[in-house]
C-alpha cells in the first residue's frame, strides 16, 4: 500500500529544517510579502532562503512547494507573477496557486512546472475541479475544510488528479478564499492581503483575572481565569447574541484528522497536509514527528497510535471538524 | 520522496537527567541575570551590550532583521525573577535590566516605556527565545501573556525561532571566561549530580532543609513570592 505523502508547513528557514528532519515528505513556504496567506511580520523566506531551502530539502530526498495562494490585486500583477518565475527558477518541486488567471500565467510561462491548486481557491465539486485540470494542467488539489469524508470519497472517484487534505492545526470553518469577516473588521483579508486577523489589528488586555482579544477594536473574545486561549479570528469569536455570549461559528478549537487514516485513505487522499505555518519550529518539529511515526504504524498494518498533541492547540481542544459533520 | 534514513533528531534534553540539568542551568541563568542590576547602570548596561554583540555575531540573520525592524522596545518580564529586560529593536539595538519593584517594573520603566510586553515565567520564556517551544502554544495555554504592540511581539518571535536552535546560557557564559569553558562539563554531570544531592537533601532533618531552601531562594532573588510570580526556588535544585 502506498504511504500518503505528508505535507507540512515552514514559516521560517529553521521551522523547514525541523520539518525535514522530523519526516516530512514536502515542506510548503511562501516569499515574504503579500502573495502568500500567511504574510505575517517576520515570517516567510527571502529568495536566497529558498534557494537554501531546496538544496536542503532535495539532499534530503524532500520536497518543497511554494504557496502563492492569494489573488492579485487589480492592476498589479508584477509580485505575483514574479513569484511564479522565481519559484521556477529556484527550481521548487510545485507551486501551490488559487488565482485562475495566475495559474494561466504559470501554465503558458513553465509548462514543466508543477501544479497545485491552494484550498483557497476552494474547489470542492467535480466540475470545478475538472475546469482546473483541463484549463490549466492542475496535478494535485487541496480541499477546502468543508467536505465530510463520504463527500471526499464520491469526489475523488470521479476525478483523476491527486487529492490533499488537511489533517491537522488551526481551522478555516468558512469555504476558503470566500471568508470577509477579517475584511470586515480591519481592511484586510487572507484572500488579497494574506492575513486573517493581522496582528497590527489584534490588542490582548489583561481584565483581572480574564484575558480580552481585540480585532480592530471590537471584543472578539474574553477568556476567563484558567480558560485556554485562542486566536481573535471573527469565525471563533464569542458574541453576545439572545441570552448571552456564545461561539455563533466555531469554538477556538484545532483539527486533529490522525484517527481518521483508514478512512482518509480508503476515500482514496494522496497527501495529508499540516497547518501552521506561523508556528515556531517546535510545534513543527513535534507535530510533523507525532504524524510520521501515526503513517509509519498505518502503513505497517497497525493500529494508529494515540499521540498526544493537546499541549499544540488553540483553545485546549482538538476536533475532527467537517469530516465528521454534516453540519455547514 | 523521502529518504527513509533522514534524521529523525529534532529535540533537546529528553532524558530526566537532560531536562534535570536544563532545569539547574534555567536557575543558575536566572540568578546571573538577578545579579546584574547590582553591578550598577553603566556596567551592567556594557556587559549586556557585550552579550548583545556576541549573540549577533552568533546570529547574524536574526540580528540584521531586528536592527531593520522600526524603532520600538520589548519589554520581556519573568513573573519569577528579580530583573526584567528592556530590549530595543531597530538601529540603536540595546538591552538593559530593570529591576522589579513591588509592583513589577512599572516604576523603573519610567518615560521610556515599551511598546510591547511579553510576560512569563522565566524558564520558559528562556525556552521560547531559544526556540525550543512554541510562543503560541504557551500563549494558548496562558503561559505567557503579552500585551502592546502584537505585531513587534509576532516579528520578534519570528525572527529568533527563524534561527536554528539558540543556546543563550552558553553564549551568556562565555563573555564571563571561565564559565564558558566549565559549561560543557557541568551540562555533562548535572543531572546525575543534582539526583545525588536530592537524594542526600531527603535524609536531612525537615529545619535545615527548609533553611537551604531559603538560601537558594535568596541566592536566585526570589525570596518569598513575588508579584504575579511564583514561590521563589532554583528551579532543579529541590524535589
Ligand atoms: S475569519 Fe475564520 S474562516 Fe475567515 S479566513 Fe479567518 S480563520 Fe478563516
Amino acid at each position: 500500500m502506498d504511504n500518503f505523502e505528508l505535507i507540512c508547513p515552514a514559516g521560517t528557514p529553521a521551522a523547514l529544517r525541523a520539518a525535514v528532519d522530523a519526516g516530512a515528505d514536502a515542506v510548503y513556504l511562501g516569499f515574504r510579502d503579500e502573495t502568500n496567506a500567511r504574510n505575517f511580520p517576520g515570517l516567510n523566506f527571502t529568495r536566497q532562503d529558498v534557494a537554501d531551502a531546496v538544496d536542503y530539502a532535495h539532499a534530503r530526498r524532500v520536497e518543497v512547494y511554494v504557496a502563492i495562494n492569494t489573488y492579485p490585486q487589480a492592476g498589479n500583477l508584477g509580485p505575483w507573477r514574479k513569484a511564479v518565475d522565481d519559484a521556477a527558477r529556484l527550481k521548487v518541486d510545485a507551486v501551490i496557486l488559487a488565482d485562475p488567471g495566475l495559474l494561466d500565467y504559470a501554465a503558458k510561462r513553465h509548462p514543466d512546472l508543477r501544479l497545485h491548486l491552494s484550498v483557497q481557491a476552494s474547489a470542492a465539486n467535480v466540475e470545478a475541479i475538472r475546469l482546473y485540470r483541463e484549463a490549466f494542467g492542475v496535478r494535485r488539489v487541496v480541499l477546502p475544510r468543508v467536505l465530510t469524508v463520504p463527500e471526499i470519497a464520491r469526489l475523488n472517484a470521479e476525478i483523476d488528479i491527486e487529492t490533499e487534505v488537511f489533517v491537522f492545526g488551526g481551522l478555516c470553518p468558512m469555504a476558503e478564499g470566500r471568508c470577509s469577516l477579517s475584511s470586515y473588521a480591519t481592511g484586510l483579508s487572507p484572500n488579497k492581503q494574506g492575513v486573517c486577523s493581522p496582528a497590527n489589528h489584534v490588542r490582548y488586555e489583561q481584565r483581572g483575572g480574564a484575558l480580552a482579544s481585540t480585532l480592530g477594536g471590537f471584543t472578539i473574545n474574553v477568556f476567563g481565569e484558567g480558560e485556554q486561549a485562542g486566536y481573535p479570528t471573527l469565525c471563533k469569536g464569542r458574541f453576545v447574541a439572545g441570552e448571552g455570549p456564545a461561539y455563533l461559528f466555531e469554538e477556538p478549537t484545532s483539527l486533529n484528522a490522525m484517527d481518521l487514516l483508514p478512512e482518509l485513505k480508503a476515500a482514496g487522499v494522496r497527501a495529508l497536509k499540516i497547518e501552521g505555518r506561523q508556528r515556531g519550529k517546535a510545534y513543527i518539529a513535534a507535530v510533523v514527528r507525532a504524524y510520521r511515526e501515526a503513517l509509519e504504524t498505518f502503513a505497517a498494518g497497525r493500529p494508529v497510535p494515540h499521540i498526544d498533541l493537546q499541549a499544540m492547540v488553540e483553545g485546549g481542544t482538538q476536533t475532527t471538524g467537517a469530516y465528521t459533520r454534516a453540519w455547514r | 520522496m523521502r529518504d527513509p534514513d533522514a534524521a529523525q533528531t529534532v529535540s533537546v534534553c529528553n532524558s530526566p537527567a537532560g531536562e534535570r540539568a536544563r532545569r539547574f542551568e534555567t536557575g543558575l541563568s536566572r540568578a546571573g541575570l538577578g545579579l546584574v542590576p547590582r553591578l550598577g547602570r553603566r556596567a551592567s548596561d556594557a556587559l549586556l551590550a557585550r552579550l548583545l554583540r556576541l549573540l549577533a555575531d552568533c546570529h547574524p540573520r536574526a540580528f540584521e532583521a531586528l536592527r531593520e525592524m522600526p524603532d520600538a522596545r520589548v519589554l520581556i518580564e519573568p513573573v519569577d525573577a528579580p530583573v526584567a529586560l528592556l530590549m530595543r529593536v531597530g538601529p540603536e539595538m540595546s538591552l538593559h535590566a530593570l529591576p522589579r519593584g513591588a509592583d513589577g517594573v512599572g516604576e523603573a520603566l519610567g518615560k521610556a516605556g515599551a511598546d510591547a510586553v511579553v510576560r512569563g515565567p522565566y524558564d520558559k520564556l528562556l525556552d521560547l527565545l531559544e526556540g525550543r517551544i512554541d510562543g503560541d502554544a504557551l500563549f494558548f495555554r496562558r503561559e505567557l501573556s503579552i500585551s502592546g504592540d502584537t505585531a513587534l511581539i509576532l516579528a520578534l518571535r519570528n525572527t529568533l525561532d527563524g534561527e536554528d536552535e539558540m543556546d543563550l546560557v552558553a553564549d551568556a557564559a562565555s563573555i564571563a571566561g571561565p564559565l564558558a569553558r566549565a559549561l560543557p562539563v557541568l551540562r555533562r554531570n548535572a543531572g546525575p549530580v543534582l539526583d545525588r544531592i536530592d537524594a542526600a537533601r531527603r535524609l536531612l532533618p525537615p529545619p535545615l532543609r527548609r533553611g537551604i531552601e531559603r538560601l537558594e531562594a535568596r541566592l536566585g532573588g526570589t525570596a518569598g513570592t513575588p508579584p504575579g510570580g511564583l514561590p521563589g526556588k532554583l528551579p532543579g535544585m529541590g524535589a
